[in-house]
């Protein structure tokens, strides 16, 4: 949809018909219905993860990559919610290295919010939660450095990241760390596939945390979101019949969808 | 709902509203109404608020390697590296920044003369001013653009002592070629202005006027260009700007290069591990991925011709499209997410407040 910065009445029904099914399914998972969500293997290897680390009595990284402040933040804020409650609870230490100082802000009250829920307050050491750098590079090199001289066990890679995805990851290899990564970015995924043990892609990450916590907000949402993508699937195959038709039946001209989702309301 | 965490929610949806409107709505609205008027200076609130939150990433760094420092834990020397090349760098970059900083101010200098001599001209065209006033006031502006050429031509001198070998050096060429044409653009600019001074004299009463005016306006700019030029190759040579270049561009950034070059191994390594035949779809991630490479280079194409035209088609069908469904889905799920986090649905979702 690049290109249009207007309001057409395009756009704005294409909104509401995405954001339209997500409101209906938190309120029916909010009045308690039911909601099922498939097994994510990635997902379930966050237990064995945190378990592991227990049993070798090494450390856990959680790594936030370059994420800035964004959706995508959020939906990592989740899982380091639920791998903070699991190290807790093993007793393991958490190493959250970070990028952005303002990220660090929320992991560093997330992780604690963690050790807090989990009864292990007096547990959790701020100065776990470690700045690097803000440079990509200077950020890796404090990663390979910190997870190697620390020797984790596990290594947690969710979020945004761009070329140093390998670096981290391959330095976690290194060392024998078991490690599940998530990236929204199909780019950076294979290099994940490659070198972690589990690997979850692309909206995988924000269903991550839905299915770890089981909230209703969260199960009713990431319900919403595959109707919205039901939506999204029909347009393209609305779109692929107009353009058939169009190819085969040159004089026809119907009009596609772009047109309609262009279409100015002034 | 306490009214710090109401003013959060409210806060949150009005940024959010702002920037949904500021995207879907056009930049003029019926009515003359902009919505985006203020747009700059909205969106560099959001980063001074993104640059305040760098000095909690310095209190970070201070209490986990200044606790290390103190109590001489393991690793120590390393944590005194950090510490030291953090704050040598800051002062070397505010050194930097200051010596920048002084740099353009005395540029506005020369800049207040160009705008006045705008000023002259605009006067001059809103009959504020006569053209007799214009010519007197075209007088003032062209002995100020004097005094300022002799500051340059003081400067110009000033260079050449201790500067002739580095630039010779540095840039290959001759110091004394540079200089000549900087003195020798000074000289034609001093002429032009001796010829500005004579056309005041012949027109007085007339609208030239004006075109004298446009000539020293020529001229200012002229300055301004040359006197840029005469300060930033003094800069460029100075013990604050050698000592930035290099910590930044001869340490930090060779060792980001280092460090990005350190994929090119880490890639052979990951590849290996990627197409090692261990079941059905990594045996076919493995010919996808031969197939790819080898319709990459000559070699392959030599084997067999059809082998880029399967590249093609790996790159732009099935890659392409695999692509696409991964970003579909996270771009829906970021909109998803996107809109809890306006409505601010999303706060109890996986911390849970208050409960313990």
């Amino acid at each position: 949809m690049s290109g249009i910065d207007n309001a057409t009445a395009g756009v704005l029904l294409l909104i509401v018909l995405l954001i339209g099914p997500v409101v209906i399914y938190i309120r029916k998972a909010q009045k308690g219905g039911e909601l099922y969500v498939r097994r994510i293997p990635g997902v379930d290897a966050i237990d064995e993860a945190a378990g592991r680390a227990a049993e070798m009595g090494r450390p856990v990284s959680f790594s936030t990559g370059l994420t800035a402040v964004s959706p995508v933040l959020y939906a990592v804020l989740g899982v380091l919610f639920y791998v903070s409650r699991q190290t807790a609870r093993y007793k393991s230490r958490l190493l959250i290295p970070q990028y952005h100082p303002e990220v660090m802000a929320m992991a560093e009250d997330v992780a604690r919010d963690g050790y807090r829920k989990q009864g292990q307050l007096g547990a959790f050491d701020q100065k776990n939660v470690i700045y690097l750098s803000d440079e990509q590079f200077a950020f890796a090199a404090g990663y390979m450095g910190l997870i190697q001289r620390e020797n984790v066990a596990t290594a947690f890679l969710f979020g945004y990241f761009a070329a140093e995805s390998l670096i981290l990851a391959e330095a976690g290899q290194q060392i024998g760390a078991m490690q599940v990564a998530a990236s929204v970015s199909p780019e950076q995924v294979a290099f994940f596939i490659c070198t972690c043990d589990y690997t979850l892609i692309g909206e995988e990450l924000y269903a991550s945390s839905a299915y770890l916590t089981r909230e209703p907000v969260q199960l009713g949402s990431l319900y919403g979101q595959d109707r919205a993508k039901g939506v999204l699937f029909l347009l393209i195959l609305i779109g692929v019949g107009i353009a058939t038709i169009n190819s085969i039946f040159p004089g026809l001209e119907v009009l596609n969808v772009g047109h309609f989702v262009r279409y100015e309301l002034w | 709902m306490n009214y710090r965490s109401f003013l959060i929610r409210l806060v949150t949806f009005l940024g959010g509203i702002y920037f949904f409107l500021e995207f879907v709505l056009p930049s003029e609205l019926p009515g003359d109404i902009q919505f985006g008027k203020y747009h700059t200076e909205i969106s560099r609130g959001f980063i001074l608020v993104g640059a305040m939150a760098l000095g909690l990433g310095i209190i970070n760094l201070l209490l986990v390697h200044g606790s290390k420092i103190a109590f001489q834990k393991k690793g120590w020397p390393n944590s005194f590296a950090l510490l030291f090349g953090l704050f040598l760098m800051m002062f070397v970059t505010t050194a930097d920044w200051l010596g920048e900083l002084r740099i353009s101010r005395t540029l506005a200098e020369i800049n207040v003369l160009r705008e006045f001599s705008q000023l002259i001209r605009k006067d001059n065209l809103d009959q504020i001013v006569d053209h007799q006033g214009t010519a007197e006031r075209n007088r003032l502006l062209q002995e100020a653009l004097k005094e300022k050429l002799a500051r340059i031509t003081k400067r110009v001198d000033a260079l050449e002592p201790g500067l002739r070998q580095e630039w010779e050096r540095d840039r290959f060429v001759s110091y004394k070629e540079l200089t000549s044409e900087m003195v020798q653009r000074v000289y034609l600019l001093n002429e032009g202005l001796a010829i500005d001074a004579d056309m005041l004299k012949t027109q007085p009463e007339t609208g030239q006027a004006l075109d004298a005016n446009l000539a020293l306006e020529a001229a200012a700019s002229e300055l301004t260009q040359a006197y840029r030029e005469v300060l930033r190759m003094n800069y460029q040579h100075s013990l604050q700007r050698r000592s930035y270049n290099l910590l930044f561009h001869g340490l930090f950034v060779a060792l980001g290069s280092a460090m990005f070059s350190l994929l090119a191994f880490y890639i052979a390594a990951a590849a290996y591990r990627a197409f090692r035949v261990k079941s059905m779809e990594s045996t076919l991630m493995m010919l996808a991925a031969f197939a790819v490479m080898l319709g990459q280079i000559p070699f392959g194409v030599w084997i067999w011709e059809g082998l880029t035209e399967l590249r093609l088609w790996i790159m732009v069908t099935p890659n392409s499209a695999a692509s696409r469904a991964i970003k579909i889905g996270a771009a829906i799920a970021g909109l998803v997410m996107a809109f809890r986090m306006w409505l601010s649905i999303e706060s109890r979702s996986f911390a849970e407040r208050g409960d313990k």
